[in-house]
């Protein structure tokens, strides 16, 4: 497949990186379109868990850009119930086939780190975040506590 | 009307010297006072034009040594004249018609008499040739300064006796008493401007803007440029123009078969002429122009409409009676250039005095002429062409509503309109050429030839009965200039400023269709040049010029004749025993309606095709309907619907345009995509809308272009502005950054992934800076021809066999046909607004959600669009109505400054709840008019 050889790099390169935010790369023997990997956040309240996400890219790959999706429930502005995800870098307005995956991840994990209540998906907790930040830590560190991964011990 | 003036006509028009007023009542019985008027203009032309020959007679004679006409000077027998005692004379002769040597000597015949004596007689045995630009100039040494202007017929022409000047362009010093009567030049105008300025008389300006721009050769003179210019042509434009210009000079038939060679050995010499480079300056031009109009208009405006209006007269008789092989075209072209520069051409004096003349005569000029003509202005006129356009619109306009049309006398038998109606035609060309091209490579050849010949439409063997067709219409100027409308992918001008929408709604399309049809039945017989001589105007060759719902009626008109004749035709063929159904008559089960309506299709097209061009009646089973139309609209929705359904697996719909687009994995026949692209057919000439969803590229494939690079943008967006970031890319590194190989893979409609090599090998092949444009080139046609190459083929035959007779390639474009299809999209908000559901606080009644749909209700239709486009990412309405949209309204917070944002990978509207429905109003115009692209505000 055509897509294969940059995205072979690009899964090597990740692999091999040693990220400490984003770990445990892997991908379907068969289909390398589809990765899945392990966000381990360092803010609060989401450094409390980690989450797991499934990348899943186009046919078209590098001209189109790849999807993110949250297969761990997480209680955040910008990620829905549903673990769809809206990152202007992967937009299709804004999307350049030179920006590489780790580029994509390391965007990914500053949304989660910091979100941004300006464009929410849940506007619910915008509002929440905004104005009353106390009770949007406790209920996200709760959140994050009762669905979350394990963290890595290291 | 009959150009020619006879000799009655003459003695009638008696007072032509005053040039105020010909009455010529006696002849003219029954035509209007209109085109009494016309005739007048042209005959006082004609006899202007006389009278002058006479008046050169007199002044320098004909040049043949042996004259003997008492009346010439070159007998010897006339005795020296001063001009003005000429002219006097010259009336005289006249009136008496007396004797005119042969050859009539053209209006510049000059030799003096006393060179006359001087030269070898071989030197002055043809002198109509004398307004070639590398002709000496003519200066004057009789000063006539004081001459009133509005005697011009022969005052303009008087002045041009006496010594020959062999200046260059460097013009010679302006003397203070009395101008130089020769041709103007920028330098020369500013001069005498501000030489009147500081006089505060202005009669110098008038009288040498007068005698410039009233004679042919001193306006052709003018403005010339200094030197030899370089080549001007781009690159671009070299390509196309090289060859282009067809036949000589004087030769405004077009052969037959020019057109099967692109470049016919025919074309290179004879070409070569006329591409000559410009030798006008056209800068210089219009600064001499600002420098002009700059100046009081009572001071010259006048005088120069005047002069020009002269001219045009003297032209277009000219071309009229010429005969094409004496003229100079360079001259001519030369001199429209110069008048279609003028930058207040669409201000009412210029419009209803002049322009109608200009395009009279300019619409005579051959059509290698004209061609010229569309070339120079697109490539040196952008800027002017919108003006020019403007300027005939008004002047369209003006006579389209100014005037009182009945039976006898219609919109095509105004030559006020019909004439700047042909000039658009060359503005039309010039825009396309101007504009964006897609290479004519890209058109479809006609591909009858290359069919097996045991086609098999259905499976079954078909009397092959089609000789060629001809979907793509071409225009003998646009075959001439090698472009055809298909070709523009971004014109300069957007086409629908072509429209004239008073025009097309006073015209008569019925009338016109069957000038149409008439000229349509005399160009087979003979050639088109020929023909169009003796055919009238139609409007169905300036298609450009009526809006959409006007050429349907010229479609309308032309299924209904067919249909009607199809009816007759089966009439006689009962009387005489052989009984046809008069209809297109299908009998269909509704719940086996495709099976149904696939067989009885494929039984009239084994049988006899032509009935598909009969008037279609369906009837459903069992049902007592009859179809006046109802049975057989509900008939297209359920067909349509269920071949459109993706789960029937012959289209299938792309989520993110929501375009049905060809199932290249499809396991129907090309029997059913022939039956769509008959039903697709049968839609258009039976005048009946569906609802479906193709990417534009799909109808310029039918209309025979193929699929590019640049239709990606509407076929798959993403994709497209992917790949143009793959074409933008600078950087060395182009391999190692995109890993880009020349296998690319792609989703069938079932999910899984394909690959693809296109070319062999590919996957050795890595894309990189050289090789990247042909790499988006491939890729494309891989997508859009390609890949679905069978599937689309059956679907064009089965168009074909029901348009292939109509006139819908002359009318339409791509985009119109879209139109035709589909409907205007106009949509129903309404059904946005009960789909739309609400977040976060708000609910339907909240007032701010009713102030914005209020606002939205009251939006143009541009910026619903936009506002669609801002929430959900396309304009487009989902296929099966707003309700398949699901929009959400939620609530961003409490009353604040911020603009409202938006998802549109969910089709979310984060809405701030205002405080007054003023601000909400501001604050959502802002953020759907001033956001581009996704971000962060």
């Amino acid at each position: 497949m055509a897509a294969t050889r940059r995205l072979q790099k690009e899964l090597k390169e990740m692999q091999e990186c040693g990220l400490k935010s984003f770990r445990d790369v892997h991908t379907d023997e068969n289909n390398i379109l589809s990765w899945t990997g392990l966000i381990v956040p360092d803010n609060p309240p989401y450094n409390k868990g980690a989450f797991k996400i499934e990348i899943n890219f186009p046919a078209e790959y590098p001209f189109k850009p790849p999807k993110i999706n949250f297969k761990t429930k997480i209680y955040h502005p910008n990620i829905d119930e549903k673990g769809q995800v809206c990152l202007p870098i992967i937009s299709a307005e804004n999307w350049k086939p030179a920006t590489k995956t780790d580029q994509v991840i390391q965007a990914l994990i500053a949304l989660v780190n910091d979100p941004e209540p300006e464009h929410p998906l849940r506007a619910d907790l915008a509002d929440e975040f905004l104005k009353e930040r106390k009770k949007f830590m406790k209920n996200a560190e709760d959140y994050t506590k009762k669905h979350s991964e394990k963290r890595p011990s290291d | 009307m009959n150009p020619s003036v006879s000799e009655d006509d003459q003695q009638t028009s008696e007072t032509v010297e005053s040039s105020s007023e010909v009455t010529s009542g006696s002849n003219s019985k029954g035509t209007t006072e209109l085109n009494l008027k016309i005739e007048d203009g042209m005959k006082r032309a004609t006899v202007k034009d006389r009278i002058e020959k006479y008046f050169y007679q007199l002044i320098d004679g004909c040049g043949n040594e042996k004259c003997s006409n008492e009346h010439c000077a070159s007998s010897g027998k006339v005795a020296t004249l001063s001009p003005n005692e000429a002219a006097g004379m010259a009336l005289k002769l006249w009136k008496s018609s007396a004797k005119l040597c042969d050859p009539h000597p053209s209006k510049i015949a000059r030799t003096n008499t006393d060179e006359c004596k001087a030269t070898a007689p071989t030197t002055s045995s043809s002198s109509s040739k004398a307004s070639t630009p590398t002709d000496n100039v003519v200066a004057n040494s009789t000063n006539t300064s004081d001459k009133d202007e509005d005697s011009h017929s022969s005052s303009s022409s008087q002045n041009k006796t006496s010594t020959v000047v062999t200046s260059k362009t460097d013009e010679p010093p302006l003397e203070s008493k009395g101008p130089k009567k020769t041709y103007l030049t920028e330098k020369k105008l500013r001069a005498v401007i501000e030489e009147c300025a500081s006089l505060n008389n202005y009669t110098q300006l008038r009288s040498i803007l007068f005698e410039v721009f009233s004679n042919q050769d001193l306006l052709s003179q003018s403005f010339c440029k200094p030197t030899t210019p370089p080549e001007q042509q781009l690159p671009q434009d070299e390509q196309r123009t090289q060859s282009s210009s067809g036949q000589g000079a004087g030769d405004s038939q077009l052969a037959e078969g020019s057109s099967s060679s692109q470049s016919g050995p025919a074309r290179s010499s004879s070409a070569g002429s006329m591409e000559a480079e410009l030798t006008l300056d056209l800068e210089s031009v219009r600064r001499a122009y600002d420098q002009l109009f700059a100046l009081p208009a009572v001071e010259f405006e006048n005088t120069l409409i005047q002069a020009l209006v002269t001219l045009s007269e003297y032209i277009n008789v000219l071309l009229k009676c010429g005969g094409s092989s004496a003229l100079n075209l360079d001259s001519l072209i030369h001199v429209f250039l110069v008048i279609f520069e003028i930058p207040i051409l669409g201000s009412c004096e210029y419009v209803e005095r002049l322009l109608p003349k200009i395009c009279k005569a300019a619409s005579q000029l051959p059509l290698v002429a004209q061609t010229r003509i569309a070339k120079i202005w697109a490539m040196h006129c952008k800027q002017r062409l919108k003006t020019i356009l403007e300027a005939l619109q008004q002047l369209i306009t003006i006579k389209t509503l100014s005037n009182h049309y009945h039976k006898d006398y219609i919109l095509q038998d105004e030559e006020t309109i019909t004439c700047p109606t042909k000039i658009m035609k060359i503005l039309f060309y010039a825009n396309i050429l101007a504009g964006d091209l897609d290479p004519s490579s890209l058109r479809d050849e006609p591909q009858e030839t290359e069919q097996p010949s045991h086609e098999s439409i259905f499976g079954v063997d078909i009397p092959s009965s089609k000789s060629q067709f001809k979907l793509i219409y071409e225009d003998s100027l646009g075959k001439l200039l090698q472009v055809n409308v298909l070709d523009a992918r971004k014109p300069l001008i957007p086409f629908l400023e072509f429209y004239n929408e008073p025009l097309s709604d006073a015209i008569e399309m019925d009338r016109d269709f069957g000038y149409y049809r008439t000229s349509e039945e005399l160009s087979m017989e003979a050639d088109c040049a020929s023909s169009s001589r003796y055919s009238k105007f139609s409007f169905m060759y300036y298609s450009f010029i009526l809006t959409p719902a006007t050429k349907t009626l010229g479609l309308y008109y032309d299924s209904r004749i067919r249909m009607y004749s199809g009816r007759r035709f089966s009439y006689l063929q009962s009387v005489v025993g052989q009984p046809t159904n008069p209809y297109l008559k299908l009998k269909v089960r509704r719940d086996h309606i495709i099976e149904d309506a696939l067989v009885e299709l494929e039984m009239i097209a084994m049988e006899n095709d032509k009935d598909l061009k009969k008037q279609l009646v369906v009837e459903f089973e069992g049902e007592q309907g009859i179809d006046e139309g109802g049975v057989s609209k509900e008939f297209f929705q359920l067909i349509i619907e269920e071949i459109f359904n993706p789960d029937y697996g012959m289209f299938c719909l792309q989520s993110d345009t929501q375009h049905m687009w060809f199932n290249q994995m499809s396991y129907e026949s090309d029997a059913q995509f022939t039956l769509v692209g008959i039903l697709l057919g049968l839609a258009i000439y039976n005048n009946i809308i569906l609802d479906v969803n193709f990417p534009m590229v799909v109808y310029k494939k039918l209309m025979g272009k193929r699929g590019s690079f640049f239709d990606l943008e509407d076929f798959n967006p993403v994709l497209f502005s992917g790949l143009t970031e793959l074409m933008d890319y600078e950087g060395n590194d182009i391999e190692d950054v995109f890993m880009q190989t020349y296998r690319i893979s792609f989703t069938d409609p079932f999910g899984s992934v394909l690959s693809h090599d296109l070319k062999p090998e590919g996957d050795s092949i890595l894309v990189n800076q050289e090789n990247k444009q042909e790499f988006v080139e491939l890729y494309a046609d891989f997508l859009l021809n390609v890949s679905v190459e069978k599937q689309f083929k059956a679907f064009r035959r089965g168009f074909q066999m029901v348009t292939d007779e109509s006139p819908l390639g002359l009318l339409f474009r791509p985009e119109e046909i879209e139109q035709l299809v589909c409907g205007s999209k106009i949509f129903d908000l309404h059904e946005l607004e009960e789909a739309t559901e609400y977040d976060a606080g708000y609910t339907g009644d909240t007032p701010v959600i009713r102030w914005f749909w209020e606002i939205v209700h009251e939006m143009s239709h541009d910026t619903q669009k936009k506002l669609l486009q801002f929430t959900t990412g396309s304009d487009r309405i989902p296929v099966g109505g707003f309700s398949k949209l699901k929009m959400f309204i939620a609530r961003h917070g409490p009353d604040s400054d911020r603009l409202p944002t938006a998802h549109t990978c969910f089709n979310v509207l984060l809405l701030p709840e205002y405080a007054s429905k003023e601000k909400l109003q501001d604050r959502l115009l802002k953020a759907i008019n001033y956001s581009k692209g996704f971000g962060m505000l």
